[in-house]
C-alpha cells in the first residue's frame, strides 16, 4: 500500500514536472523582470522631484533621461508580464491535460470491482473540477507571488537606502495587519469554518434529494417535505454564513483598513512631515515613500487574498493523488497465454470486507461447449461469482483458472479477448451505433456489425433511426432500455469471445429482447463456455449443468433433469417461485 | 449584470441593493477626494514652510477616519444585502423548481441544477460580495482623481481624461468577446465531464476491447478540446488585458512627459506636478486590477445567466379557475405528444372507466411510459386532451391532480432517511397503525424484520442500501398509504429474484384493487388481470380489447406474447 502511494505520487509529479519546471522558470523570471521594470516610471518621478526641488538650475538632460528610462520600463513591464501570463496559462493547460490523461490511464487499470455507482460522480469530479482547481496554483500563483514579494522587496531595499527611519515607519501598517492575523485563526473561527462546511453539505444533499427525487416530491404533494427541507437547509446555511461573515468582519475590516492606501498615506505623511519639519530629511526624499511605500503592503494582502484558492488547490491535489495511488490490477510480468477455454474455479473464497465471506469455498468446472446456469436466492453470491470470471475482482483465496492459466497470470488482452459478458447496466457511449457495437472489436467491418445487430434483433430498429448505423446515440436519437440492451447484446455477439458470462435479469429487458437473446445464444455454435445467472425456468431446463448457490457455497449441482427429479433444494426453490407467480409462464392459446 | 441580478432576485431587493451600491460609490469617491488633500500638504512640505502642512495633515487624517467608517458601513451593508440575497435566491430557486413540470427534469438538468443550487449560487454571490466593492472603487476612485487633476491643472487633467473612453471601450469589448469563449469553455467542460462519466461506466466494455491501454479516443478528444478552449480563452483574454495595461501605462507616460515639459518650462509648480504624478501612480493599480476583477465577475455573471434561464422557464400553466373532478375515469382523447422532434404519442385515444384496469403493452420505445407521464401531467399534450372524470388535466389544480394519483415507478427514488420516513411520505398524517398496515400489505414487513434497525433502518442516499426489489416494496407501501383513487404503474422490466418478484406482485395486486389503474405491463400475469389491454407501437395504438379477445384475434398481439411464452413451465412444477 505504501509503495503504491509513493508510486501514485511519483506519477503525479512526473506527469506534471516538465510543465511545472518550465512554468516555474519562465513564468517567474518573466514576471520578475516585468514587475521590477514597472518600478522604473516611479523612480523617474522621484528623479524629476529631486531635480525640481533641488536648489539651483534644473539638470534638464538628467530629467529627460529619467523620463525615457521610465517609459522604457513601462514598455518592458507590459511585454514581460503579458508573456508571463500567457505562457503560464498555456502551460497550465498542458499540465491539466497531462493530469487528466494520467487519471484516465490509472482509472483504466484499477479493478472494475473498485468502481461503484456512487463513486462515478466523485471520480468524475476529480478528473474535472479538481484538476481545474489546480489552475491558480500553476497559472496565477507564481506570477502573483513574484509581484507580491519581489517588488516589495526591491522597493524596501531602495527605500532603506534613502531613509531607514521613515522606512520603518512606513512598515507599521504591515506590522499592524500581521499582528491581526492570529485573530483570524482562533479556535472559534475553526469551529465556525466547520459549521459552515457542514451547512453547505446539508444544502448540497438536500438539493440532490429535491431535484433527483422531484417526481416523488411532486407526486406526493407539491410543496412537500423535500421542498421544505431544502428551504430549511438554505435558511440554516444563510444564518451560519452570516455569522461566519460577521465573525470575520471586524478583524478583517481592521486588517483591510491597515493595508489600505489612505491609511498607509497617513502614516507616511505624518512620519515624513515630522522628519521634514525637524530638519531630519530632505523634502524630496518623501517622494519615493509616497510612490513605493504603498506597495510594501502587497505581500500581506496577497497572502490573505490568494490563501483560499491555494488551500482549495492543495485539497484538490490531495484528491488527485489519492486516485492516482489506487492500486491497479497487477498485470503479470510474463503473461501466459491460455490453452483452450475451460474455466475452473478452485476453492474460491471472496470477501468484499475482511471477515464477511460472500463466497465460501466454491469449486466449479465450466467445460467448453456447455451452458452452466447459476441459480439461488438473492444474496447467495451469484453475481459475485460471475464477476470473478472477467476479473472484476481477484478471489481472496483460491484461484480462477482459464485454459490452465490463473487469471492473475493472464495478460488483460488475452483475458478480455477470451471472456465476454453482458450484465453491467448497459453503457452506451455517445458515439455512433456502429461504433458502439464494434466497441470491443474496433476494426470490425460494417457487415460484421450489421450481422451482430441482426442476431440481436435490433437491426430493423437501427435502420429506422435518422442516420441508421451512423446515428449518434444521445444526440441524433435516444434509445429505450430494451433497445440499448440489444445493442449491448450485439456488442457481445460481435466480440465473439469463447467464454460468455450473462445475467438474465439485465439481459431480458422486454419480451423482444429476451427472444433476441435466446435466438442469438442458440446460434452461438461450437465449443463456447457459457455461464448464466438464470431467472427463467427455460434457461434452467436447457442448461447442461445447474449450480445452485446458497450462502456462498454450492448446495446442488448436476444436470437439470436429474436435479429436478431429485426433489432437492432446487426443486423446492423453484416451486416456491412458480407458486408465487403461478400464471406467468402459462402457454398461450394462439 | 446588476440588472440580471435584480431580475433573478425579484425587485423587492432593488432598494437595499441600490443603497449598498450608493454606499460603495460614496466610499470610493471619498477615497478619491481624500487624495486631493495631498496637494496642500505637499505644497507646504516642498515649499519654504513645511510646518504649514500640519493642519492639512490633520484634515487628511480626519478624512481617512471618515473613509474608514464609510468603508466599514458599506462592507457591512454589502454583507447584509448579500446574505439576504442569498436567502432570497435559494428560496426563489427552490419555489421555482417545485413548480417546474417533472418532464423538464432530464438527467442533464438534474445534474446542472444540483450544482447550481448548491455551490453555483454561493460562488456567484460570493464573487459579487467580494468583488463588487473593489470593482466600484477601481472605477470611481480614479474618476474622482481625474476630476481633482482637472482642477489642479486642466492640461494634465485633460490628458488623463483621454484614458476614460479607452478604458471603457476595451473593457466592454473584452467582456463581449470573452462571453463567447467563456460559454464555449463551459460547454467543453460539460462535455468532458460527461465523457469521463461515460468512460468510467463503460470500463468493463472498454477493457474487453482493449480500449483503455491506449488513450480512449472519445475521452481524449474531449480532454484536448478542453485544453484548446482554455488556450483560446487565454488568447482572447490577452488583448483586453494588454490593451488596458497599455492604455494605463501610455497615459502615465504622457503625464510624466507632459508634466516634466510643463515643469521645466516653469508653467506649473513643482508641488502640483509631483502631486499629480503621485495621484496618477495611485490610479494605475486599481485600473490594472479591472481586467482581473472583470474576468471573475464574468464567471459569476454566466452563473447568474444560467440561473436566470432556469427561473425564466415557464412552469406548466395553472388553471385560473380549477375544476375538481368528481369521478376518476380516465380518457385519452386523440392525444398527440412530441418530445423534441420525435412524436412519442400520435392520436392516442383510450378510455378507462372508474375502477377498471388498463394495461399498456408494446415493444420498448413504443411510448408506453409517456402515456403515464401525460396523465400525471409531467408534460402537456401537443394536441388532444387527457381527462380525469371528464375534466381536462390542464383544468385541474396540480396539487389536486397529484392527490388523486399514486405512482409506482420502475426506478424508485428513496430519500435519505429511515424506511418509515419514506413510507410515511405517502400520507404524512397517517397513524402508526396505518403505516404498519401499508407495510404489511406491501410485504415490506419482511424486509424490515431483516434489516438492522428495523423501521428506523437508514435506506442510504437514493435508497442505495436496499435492493431493487426492496425499494419497489417501499414504493408500493408508500402508494398504498396514500390511498389515491387512481394508480399509475410502470412495471419493472428486469427480473427480480423470485422472493422479491412474488412480494412485489402481491403488493401491486393489493394496490390496484378497486382503483382506476393505468399500467405499463411486461408480465403476462399482470396483463391477464387487466380489464383491457392496449397494444402500443411507435406511439400508436394498434390493438385494443381484453387479453383473451386480442389473443384469439391472433396477429401482432399474439406474436407479441408468443415470443416470451414458450411453454416450458408445464414441464416442471
Amino acid at each position: 500500500m505504501f509503495r503504491n502511494t509513493a508510486d501514485g505520487r511519483t506519477t503525479l509529479e512526473a506527469r506534471a514536472r516538465p510543465g511545472l519546471v518550465l512554468a516555474a522558470a519562465a513564468v517567474v523570471t518573466l514576471q520578475a523582470v516585468g514587475a521590477v521594470a514597472g518600478l522604473a516610471p516611479l523612480l523617474a518621478v522621484v528623479e524629476l522631484g529631486r531635480a525640481l526641488l533641488s536648489p539651483g538650475p534644473v539638470d534638464q538632460d538628467h530629467v529627460r533621461a529619467a523620463v525615457m528610462v521610465g517609459a522604457a520600463g513601462l514598455f518592458v513591464r507590459l511585454l514581460f508580464t503579458a508573456a508571463s501570463s500567457g505562457l503560464g496559462h498555456v502551460l497550465d493547460g498542458h499540465v491539466q491535460l497531462a493530469l487528466r490523461r494520467a487519471l484516465a490511464a490509472r482509472l483504466g487499470r484499477v479493478p472494475i470491482g473498485w468502481f461503484s455507482r456512487r463513486r462515478t460522480g466523485e471520480l468524475a469530479k476529480v478528473v474535472g473540477e479538481d484538476v481545474s482547481a489546480v489552475h491558480p496554483l500553476i497559472a496565477h500563483t507564481p506570477g502573483e507571488l513574484v509581484s507580491a514579494f519581489v517588488v516589495p522587496l526591491v522597493s524596501l531595499i531602495y527605500l532603506l537606502t534613502i531613509d531607514w527611519r521613515l522606512t520603518l515607519i512606513t512598515l507599521t501598517p504591515v506590522v499592524l495587519a500581521v499582528a491581526l492575523v492570529p485573530l483570524l485563526m482562533l479556535p472559534s473561527r475553526q469551529r465556525e469554518q466547520e459549521e459552515y462546511d457542514a451547512a453547505m453539505g446539508r444544502i448540497a444533499s438536500s438539493v440532490v434529494e429535491f431535484v433527483q427525487g422531484i417526481s416523488v416530491v411532486k407526486t406526493f404533494g407539491g410543496s412537500g417535505r423535500a421542498h421544505r427541507k431544502f428551504r430549511a437547509a438554505a435558511d440554516d446555511f444563510v444564518s451560519v454564513f452570516s455569522r461566519w461573515v460577521r465573525g470575520m468582519s471586524l478583524v478583517a475590516a481592521g486588517m483591510q483598513l491597515a493595508l489600505s492606501p489612505p491609511f498607509v498615506l497617513v502614516v507616511v505623511l505624518t512620519g515624513g512631515t515630522a522628519m521634514i519639519t525637524s530638519g531630519g530629511m530632505a523634502p524630496a526624499d518623501l517622494l519615493p515613500f509616497l510612490l513605493l511605500g504603498l506597495g510594501l503592503t502587497a505581500p500581506v494582502a496577497a497572502l490573505g487574498h490568494g490563501f483560499d484558492d491555494i488551500q482549495a488547490a492543495r485539497r484538490a491535489v490531495g484528491r488527485i493523488r489519492d486516485v492516482l495511488a489506487v492500486p491497479s490490477l497487477p498485470e503479470p510480468a510474463d503473461p501466459v497465454a491460455p490453452q483452450g477455454h475451460r474455466v475452473e474455479l478452485r476453492h474460491v473464497r471472496f470477501a468484499y470486507e475482511p471477515g464477511h465471506d460472500v463466497l465460501r469455498g466454491v469449486d466449479l468446472v465450466l467445460e467448453p461447449g456447455t451452458v452452466t446456469a447459476v441459480v439461488g436466492p438473492s444474496g447467495s453470491g451469484k453475481s459475485t461469482l460471475v464477476q470473478l470470471l472477467p476479473r472484476f475482482f481477484d478471489p481472496t483465496h483460491g484461484s480462477v483458472v482459464l485454459g490452465g492459466v490463473d487469471l492473475r497470470e493472464l495478460g488483460s488482452r488475452d483475458l478480455y479477448g477470451t471472456v465476454s459478458f453482458v450484465f453491467q447496466d448497459t453503457s452506451l457511449l455517445r458515439a455512433s451505433i456502429a461504433d458502439n457495437i464494434a466497441l470491443a472489436v474496433p476494426h470490425a467491418g460494417l457487415e460484421d456489425v450489421v450481422r451482430a445487430a441482426r442476431l440481436a434483433n435490433v437491426h430493423d430498429r437501427v435502420l429506422e433511426l435518422p442516420r441508421g448505423y451512423d446515428t449518434v446515440i444521445g444526440e441524433d436519437a435516444g434509445l429505450s432500455g430494451g433497445e440499448a440492451q440489444r445493442i449491448a447484446i450485439a456488442r457481445a455477439l460481435l466480440a465473439d469471445a469463447p467464454v460468455l458470462v450473462l445475467d438474465e435479469a439485465t439481459a431480458f429487458a422486454d419480451p423482444q429482447t429476451e427472444q433476441a437473446v435466446r435466438r442469438a445464444l442458440a446460434t452461438l455454435e461450437g465449443d463456447r463456455t457459457m455461464l448464466v445467472i438464470a431467472h427463467r425456468l427455460e434457461t434452467v431446463a436447457d442448461a447442461d449443468t445447474i449450480v445452485m448457490l446458497e450462502n456462498g457455497v454450492i448446495v446442488e449441482q448436476g444436470r437439470p433433469a436429474d436435479l429436478l427429479a431429485r426433489n432437492g433444494k432446487l426443486t423446492a426453490f423453484w416451486q416456491a417461485r412458480t407458486s408465487a407467480i403461478a400464471d406467468e409462464h402459462e402457454p398461450t392459446t394462439a | 449584470m446588476i440588472r440580471t441580478l435584480l431580475r433573478v432576485l425579484g425587485h423587492e431587493y432593488a432598494t437595499p441593493m441600490r443603497r449598498t451600491l450608493a454606499m460603495m460609490t460614496a466610499t470610493a469617491a471619498v477615497e478619491g477626494v481624500l487624495y486631493a488633500l495631498l496637494v496642500p500638504i505637499l505644497r507646504a512640505l516642498f515649499g519654504r514652510t513645511p510646518a504649514d502642512a500640519w493642519p492639512w495633515l490633520i484634515a487628511f487624517a480626519a478624512a481617512v477616519a471618515v473613509y474608514a467608517v464609510l468603508r466599514y458601513i458599506s462592507d457591512l451593508s454589502g454583507m447584509r444585502v448579500g446574505t439576504t440575497m442569498l436567502r432570497g435566491m435559494y428560496h426563489r430557486l427552490g419555489d421555482h423548481l417545485a413548480r417546474l413540470p417533472i418532464g423538464w427534469y432530464t438527467d442533464r438538468r438534474v445534474g446542472d441544477v444540483s450544482v447550481m443550487a448548491s455551490r453555483g449560487l454561493l460562488a456567484a454571490l460570493g464573487v459579487m460580495a467580494h468583488l463588487l466593492a473593489p470593482f466600484i472603487s477601481a472605477l470611481v476612485t480614479p474618476l474622482t482623481i481625474v476630476a481633482v487633476m482637472l482642477v489642479l491643472d486642466w492640461r494634465l487633467g485633460l490628458a488623463s481624461l483621454v484614458a476614460v473612453p479607452i478604458v471603457v471601450v476595451t473593457q466592454v469589448r473584452t467582456a463581449r468577446s470573452m462571453a463567447t469563449v467563456d460559454a464555449q469553455r463551459h460547454d467543453r467542460d460539460h462535455e468532458a465531464a460527461a465523457r469521463v462519466i461515460e468512460y468510467l461506466q463503460a470500463q468493463p466494455v472498454l477493457r474487453a476491447g482493449g480500449r483503455t491501454r491506449e488513450r480512449f479516443g472519445l475521452l481524449d478528444d474531449s480532454l484536448q478540446h478542453v485544453e484548446r478552449t482554455s488556450r483560446r480563452q487565454t488568447l482572447s483574454m490577452l488583448p483586453g488585458a494588454v490593451g488596458l495595461t497599455l492604455t494605463v501605462q501610455a497615459i502615465f507616460t504622457v503625464l510624466l512627459a507632459l508634466g516634466t515639459y510643463l515643469a521645466l518650462g516653469g508653467n506649473i509648480g513643482a508641488a502640483e506636478v509631483l502631486t499629480i504624478l503621485v495621484l496618477a501612480a495611485r490610479c494605475a493599480d486599481p485600473l490594472l486590477s479591472l481586467s482581473d476583477i472583470g474576468a471573475k465577475l464574468r464567471g459569476a455573471r454566466s452563473e447568474l445567466d444560467r440561473l436566470d434561464t432556469v427561473l425564466r422557464t415557464e412552469p406548466l400553466p395553472e388553471p385560473d379557475e380549477p375544476i375538481r373532478p368528481e369521478r376518476h375515469d380516465v380518457e385519452f382523447d386523440a392525444v398527440t405528444f412530441r418530445y423534441g422532434d420525435r412524436t412519442v404519442a400520435e392520436n392516442v385515444s383510450l378510455s378507462v372507466p372508474e375502477g377498471q384496469r388498463i394495461a399498456v403493452v408494446g415493444p420498448s420505445g413504443a411510448g408506453k411510459s409517456t402515456l403515464l407521464q401525460l396523465l400525471a401531467r409531467f408534460h402537456d399534450v401537443d394536441a388532444g386532451a387527457v381527462r380525469v372524470g371528464g375534466v381536462d388535466v390542464r383544468a385541474i389544480d396540480t396539487e389536486v391532480l397529484m392527490a388523486r394519483i399514486a405512482i409506482v415507478f420502475q426506478d424508485v427514488y428513496l430519500f435519505h432517511g429511515t424506511i418509515e420516513e419514506n413510507v410515511r411520505l405517502g400520507r404524512p398524517d397517517a397513524s402508526d397503525a396505518e403505516v404498519r398496515a401499508a407495510a404489511t400489505a406491501a410485504r415490506l414487513d419482511e424486509v424490515i424484520e431483516r434489516l438492522p434497525g428495523g423501521w428506523a433502518a437508514d435506506v442510504g442516499e437514493g435508497g442505495a442500501l436496499l435492493s431493487g426489489g426492496e425499494r419497489q416494496r417501499v414504493s408500493i407501501a408508500r402508494a398504498l398509504l396514500k390511498d389515491a383513487p387512481m394508480v399509475l404503474l410502470d412495471e419493472v422490466t428486469s427480473a427480480l429474484d423470485p422472493l422479491n418478484e412474488a412480494a412485489v406482485h402481491e403488493g401491486i395486486e393489493r394496490l390496484m384493487a378497486g382503483r382506476t389503474v393505468v399500467m405499463v405491463a411486461h408480465r403476462m400475469r399482470t396483463v391477464r388481470r387487466a380489464d383491457r389491454v392496449a397494444l402500443l407501437d411507435r406511439g400508436r395504438i394498434i390493438a385494443e380489447g381484453s387479453h383473451d379477445e386480442l389473443l384469439s384475434r391472433g396477429g401482432t398481439y399474439a406474436d407479441f406474447w408468443n415470443v416470451s411464452t414458450t411453454p416450458v413451465a408445464g414441464d416442471v412444477g
